[in-house]
């Protein structure tokens, strides 16, 4: 090899090198100052500090958690990333101050995940599509073909006999055949317009693409149909959260900043969760090794945490609420809740404790099935239906001193645990009980040994976290996530698991349980309004999913009701109350064409038959040509999903797009970061120059439709001039002017305005904003986004952005009924085991498959997509089928035996390496998440053309198409075994209250392969 | 707590004879999070499957008592490195500031290095003619006046990195009263690289 004088290295600022100039090089290098440096060889990664590069401040969407990154990039490509100082989520939530001059901060540390690090592996990725392509073969073929991005959008738009030419004889529906205000069905006008047949499905998605898509399908389109995956993210945990809070928030966390214990429920907090590793997990490990925060686990894995863990308690997969149950019990009986905050009744009252959150404890339930308001809570206008119309709905307590029905809101204190009966102005007496007394008689259904029973915990487990968990104070908080109740019957568990925090005391308080501290300031209105535009359509009807609807007020259920005296049950389940974002319900009613049918599917960023447990099953739904008309599939990649689809459209990754205005998730803290590209996109582009991505499509299909709101004239200004909606930036900058506008941020100085425009691929876009909107604008650009400190968001111990009222019985839930029996929903605590839509108990029905089947993500891995992290899959190249050693040992099985998983829904099943630990509960199976891809680079496609479709090029396609690389599909995954529900179309088993998918309940059989 | 890069005196005199650099690897503090190893891998781009640093990991206990239990690896920089010596063509030396390099003018890719080495640090580059790459506490981010690609991404603040010489801030703190061990103390090649045991588990190093 020829080493050039280039390559060696000579110490700067020594002694040795002041020689090298005295002595000359051979001297020198003899004193070994002068030496070939193996950096100079490899293709290092440049430094921020470099002369030759570009920084760019914006935010990860490696994963959800929604950190902040700062890009360097040289010669237009993406070199490397590393944190953004300003951000709290790469600063264990106490950032740099945030008017610090950025050129004073870029010799700062800031850390970001190997995900974030792994990012241009992700973004050059040779297996991504950059040009348009259209089925060339029947479903599913993999045979696809190169479309131009005009007759793409023509076709989409206007249907036609589109696959004609490869022998589908048939007129496939385009956007403009369902542009109606017609009937979907004329039996069932409570179903609304044709325009709800285009269901627009979409997976990782945040502010800011989310309020295109919105802008587009809703708000133009018309139809209801906009539908995320809250669903398999994790609806489960947020059910219980909904629950407690009246629908207002879903995601509460622990403080890991200032709670000195915390019990973790099926959240990942060293290896997921979000915030992420790079925050929560981060500030967990940092204050426990100072001896601030001490923490236990409760999942069926031990997870990377229990490195520092108090307790692992390997609990039985879907029996978290068993667990939480038999502690509320514990805490009732030993009288370890906090009595005060609970007998609170009212805002003012917990004030006064200094609790910013009351809770409904002392209010009453009527009892009374003969009761008008039977299941919900007593008012004083039960009690006197003469007072005023806006006391009328003040609830009612017990006063504390003498038991008298009282307004909620007229007291300090309550009695707590009481069931009586009232009488009202008629004198006619009604039962009721006190909320803390309903939910009590829930807890105590079942004694301490039961729940020890069901959770598979050892009842003095339960009792040490219980004493544990009420010894600190309001300093003691849940921090729960998907584990926790992402499974049927998951809202009952998580509602429980929730109700510990309030049982001390510690929701919405400092160090306690709480929400977010939400974004800054507004984006949708201020300087332009981005929010409403003349001929603006307003979704009417039920969406697909049938989520927050009521089944009682279909037509269906009239139908049935007249034919048989009963409107149960409905074809399938119905969801009153529910967080919502359905997509396994979506999917499911596409295939059953329930309540109608969807004529065109767009599926944005979303790889439903990978990513959903039991998504093998959507294959049938997706190849067929009657059940989904038109697959559109907006992607970067051909994926287990688009596999199916009629057209693929190239989008760019996050480092070239996605812009965005990011909010924090929870806990307490309070920013909205800015993302925009640190690199120009790689994709395609159209004839006016624009990139293939999202927003190009939408718009262009939106012009073509003459949709309103995109194109000329589409937003209007403060300015009251009419501004263009024709590229993505004449919307998202504008949306960033708002908010620094709203949020009255300085304007930036000359230098940081020119930072911005030497570095920021978006300052080509400047002129779009006035110059001085531009300046403020490039104050937030320049640091990433507006941040604010933690100490901001609270008032002493009080979170001053919480929610105000969270309830331990709620009358939504209560009065809603399960829509195939019409048995109303338990209102408040209760157990309820794992349960398929015929109310089968599954661990009992599958008894035969005596292996829990248990799925997580991985540190280094951000989901579906992750195959393209080339570092992370040399770090860990596949995934292994954990099992229990003692499990193990009784089944004559060793580490790396190839094992064949098999389901009672899948009985041709899986198969994987085994690896034996005592990390895993025994009976039941951990099986990473990530692995077993059959696309995104794992098969062969077939096209022609095809050197110009994949970034690759000619690395990647051959004659026939694309060649794949085995490494992409390593490992397996757990997915494609879920259970199915018999009792429903043999569709993947959702629950039948919430619409939860299930991740813990399926078991399988190991049969050595 | 915003994480400081180096001083400004130490961007100075990076290499220079008066600076001691050295690594505190808190094993309470490691989630096992991966971001320094992919960290460095981005940075230092070496071979495919090769690292420079890594996460070891082990099972400590049985069913139910068990728990994980990380320790981050790399080269130890050590005061008495014994590659050194098993280099027959004398590319492997110490610089001044106390960090291991090798010269690739003279690295013939023999390997020897690789298998003295009691740390399983080194490995060949079959890139570029098997010669022999390990971690360099990202040498030339230090001269930027930038901490390693390691300790900037450890979100934890488990890595505390500093001038033995001149110890500030946290590493300072750890220098002074925690209680430092390192990896197979028995060889005496004095690393620069310690640890702090977990106190969890059985508090040592894998």
């Amino acid at each position: 090899m020829d080493i050039s004088a280039t390559r060696r290295r000579i110490l700067k600022g020594t002694a040795a090198a002041a020689g090298l100039l005295a002595l000359g090089p051979e001297k020198a290098a003899g004193e070994k100052n002068v030496w070939a440096d193996p950096r100079n060889f490899q293709d290092t990664a440049p430094s921020r500090l470099d002369t030759d590069v570009k920084v760019v401040h914006s935010v990860c969407l490696g994963c959800n958690a929604r950190c902040g990154n700062r890009a360097v990039v040289r010669g237009g490509r993406l070199l490397k990333y590393s944190g953004n100082p300003y951000h709290p989520y790469n600063s264990l939530g106490h950032p740099i101050d945030y008017k610090t001059p950025v050129e004073e901060t870029l010799g700062l540390s800031s850390p970001v995940c190997g995900k974030a690090h792994d990012a241009p592996n992700y973004v050059y990725n040779p297996y991504r599509v950059i040009k348009p392509l259209k089925r060339a073969g029947k479903r599913g073929s993999g045979k696809f073909q190169p479309v131009e991005w005009d007759q793409m959008i023509r076709e989409i738009a206007e249907g036609g006999r589109l696959f004609a030419h490869i022998g589908e004889d048939r007129e496939v529906p385009g956007l403009k055949d369902l542009d109606s205000d017609d009937p979907i069905d004329p039996e069932a006008p409570e179903l609304g317009p044709k325009r709800n047949g285009f269901v627009f499905m979409t997976g990782r998605l945040q502010t800011g693409r989310k309020a295109v898509i919105n802008r587009f399908i809703k708000e133009a389109f018309g139809s209801k149909n906009r539908i995320g995956h809250t669903d398999i993210c994790g609806i489960g945990f947020r059910m219980g959260n909904y629950t407690l809070t009246e629908k207002k928030q879903w995601e509460l966390k622990a403080d890991p900043w200032e709670a000195e214990y915390i019990l973790v429920f099926g959240a990942n907090i060293y290896e997921a969760l979000q915030p992420g590793v790079n925050t929560y997990g981060a500030a967990v490990a940092r204050r426990n090794s100072l001896g601030e925060v001490k923490f236990s686990i409760v999942d069926p894995r031990a997870q990377n945490a229990s490195a520092h863990a108090e307790d692992w308690i390997p609990i039985k997969p879907g029996q978290d609420g068993a667990f939480a149950m038999g502690m509320i019990r514990w805490m009732i009986e030993n009288k370890k809740y906090n009595r005060d905050y609970l007998a609170a009744p009212n805002s003012k009252a917990a004030l006064d404790l200094g609790h910013t959150c009351y809770s409904n404890a002392t209010h009453l339930v009527i009892e009374d099935t003969s009761h008008a308001n039977h299941r919900r809570f007593l008012r004083i206008g039960d009690l006197d239906p003469g007072a005023p119309r806006k006391r009328k709905e003040a609830y009612v307590v017990l006063s504390a001193e003498d038991g008298s029905p009282l307004a909620f809101d007229l007291l300090k204190e309550a009695i707590l645990d009481k069931e009586t009966r009232v009488r009202d102005a008629a004198g006619k007496e009604i039962n009721v009980k006190t909320v803390f007394r309903a939910m009590k008689k829930g807890v105590m259904e079942h004694s301490l040994d039961e729940y020890a029973a069901f959770s598979g915990v050892p009842r003095a487990q339960i009792e040490k976290t219980a004493s544990e968990f009420s010894s600190h104070g309001i300093r003691a908080a849940v921090c729960q996530y998907h584990g926790a109740g992402n499974y049927v019957s998951g809202t009952y568990a998580a509602y429980a698991v929730a109700v510990l925090n309030v049982l001390v005391g510690s929701i919405e308080s400092r160090g306690g349980y709480l929400t977010s501290g939400g974004d800054v300031a507004k984006w949708k209105k201020g300087l332009y309004d981005l929010k409403d535009f003349p001929g603006k359509r307003k979704p009417k009807g039920v969406m697909i999913s049938r989520e927050k609807s009521a089944y009682e007020k279909s037509s269906e259920y009239r139908r049935k009701e007249a034919a048989t005296g009963s409107g149960y049950p409905s074809k399938r389940p119905w969801f009153t109350f529910t967080r919502g974002g359905l997509s396994v319900e979506t999917i499911n009613g596409i295939d059953q064409q329930y309540p109608y049918r969807c004529q065109v599917l767009f599926h944005y960023f979303y790889n439903s038959v990978y990513s959903t447990p039991g998504g093998y099953r959507f294959k049938e739904t997706l190849k067929d040509t009657d059940k989904v008309p038109l697959y559109v599939s907006i992607d970067t990649g051909v994926s287990e999903s688009n596999i199916f689809a009629d057209y693929i459209v190239p989008d760019v990754t996050y480092p070239e797009g996605h812009y965005g205005w990011i909010s924090p998730h929870a806990p307490a803290l309070r920013f909205t970061g800015f993302r925009t590209p640190c690199i120009e996109p790689l994709t395609g582009e159209t004839a006016d120059r624009r990139p293939f991505s999202l927003e190009t499509f939408l718009i262009d299909l939106a012009e073509t439709l003459g949709l309103p709101g995109f194109g000329e004239k589409a937003v209007s200004g403060r300015d009251g001039k009419l501004h263009s909606f024709h590229r993505a930036e004449d919307f998202y900058l504008k949306g960033f002017a708002n908010i620094a506008d709203n949020a009255g941020i300085p304007r930036a100085s000359a230098e940081e305005a020119a930072f911005v425009e030497k570095n920021y691929p978006v300052a080509r876009f400047k002129d779009i904003l006035p110059d001085d909107q531009w300046r403020q604008t490039c104050y937030a650009l320049a640091r990433g986004g507006i941040f604010k400190k933690y100490n901001e968001v609270f008032e002493d111990q009080k979170f001053k952005y919480g929610i105000q009222r969270v309830v331990l019985y709620n009358e939504d839930l209560a009065t809603a009924r399960n829509s195939l029996t019409g048995e109303y929903f338990p209102g408040t605590l209760k157990y309820v085991p794992p349960k398929d839509s015929a109310g089968n108990i599954i661990e009992e029905i599958d008894k035969d498959y005596p292996f829990y089947l248990i799925s997580h993500k991985m540190n280094v891995h951000t989901q579906s997509r992750s195959n393209s992290h080339r570092w992370a899959m040399e770090i860990f190249p596949e995934n292994f089928v954990v099992m229990n050693e003692k499990d193990a040992e009784e089944n004559g099985i060793s580490d790396g035996d190839l094992v064949r998983l098999v389901s009672r829904s899948n009985r041709a099943g899986i198969e994987g390496k085994v690896k034996v630990s005592g990390l895993v509960r025994r009976a039941c199976l951990g099986v990473s998440f990530h692995y077993g891809h059959t696309q995104l680079g794992a098969s062969r496609l077939f096209l022609r053309d095809g050197e110009g479709v994949f970034l690759g090029g000619r690395n990647v396609v051959d004659r026939d198409g694309l060649i794949p690389d085995p490494k992409l599909g390593a490992g397996i995954n757990p997915n494609m075994v879920s259970r199915l529900d018999e009792n429903l179309a043999n569709t993947p088993m959702i629950d039948v209250q919430a619409g939860i998918p299930d991740f813990s309940s399926t078991r399988v059989k190991v049969i050595k392969a | 707590m915003a994480a400081a890069g180096l001083s400004g005196e130490d961007k100075a005199e990076a290499v220079g004879p008066h600076k001691k650099w050295a690594m505190i690897i808190d094993l309470n503090r490691c989630t096992g999070c991966q971001s320094c190893v992919i960290a460095c891998k981005g940075r230092n781009r070496t071979a495919p499957g090769e690292f420079n640093i890594r996460i070891l990991f082990k099972e400590e206990g049985h069913y139910p008592d068990s728990r994980v239990i990380f320790t981050p690896v790399q080269c130890n920089q050590c005061e008495d490195p014994p590659c050194v010596a098993a280099c027959p063509a004398g590319a492997i030396f110490k610089l001044a500031c106390g960090i291991v390099v090798t010269d690739w003018d003279k690295c013939q890719g023999l390997g020897n290095c690789v298998v003295t080495c009691p740390y399983n640090a080194r490995f060949q580059d079959s890139r570029y003619g098997n010669k022999v790459d390990k971690c360099d506490f990202c040498l030339a981010k230090l001269e930027k006046g930038l901490e390693p690609a390691c300790v900037e991404a450890c979100p934890s603040r488990a890595r505390l990195f500093g001038d033995i010489n001149a110890p500030s801030g946290e590493f300072a703190e750890y220098l002074k009263v925690a209680q430092l061990i390192v990896r197979k103390p028995e060889l005496n090649t004095r690393p620069r690289v310690t640890y702090v045991g977990s106190g969890h588990g059985n508090g040592g190093v894998l």
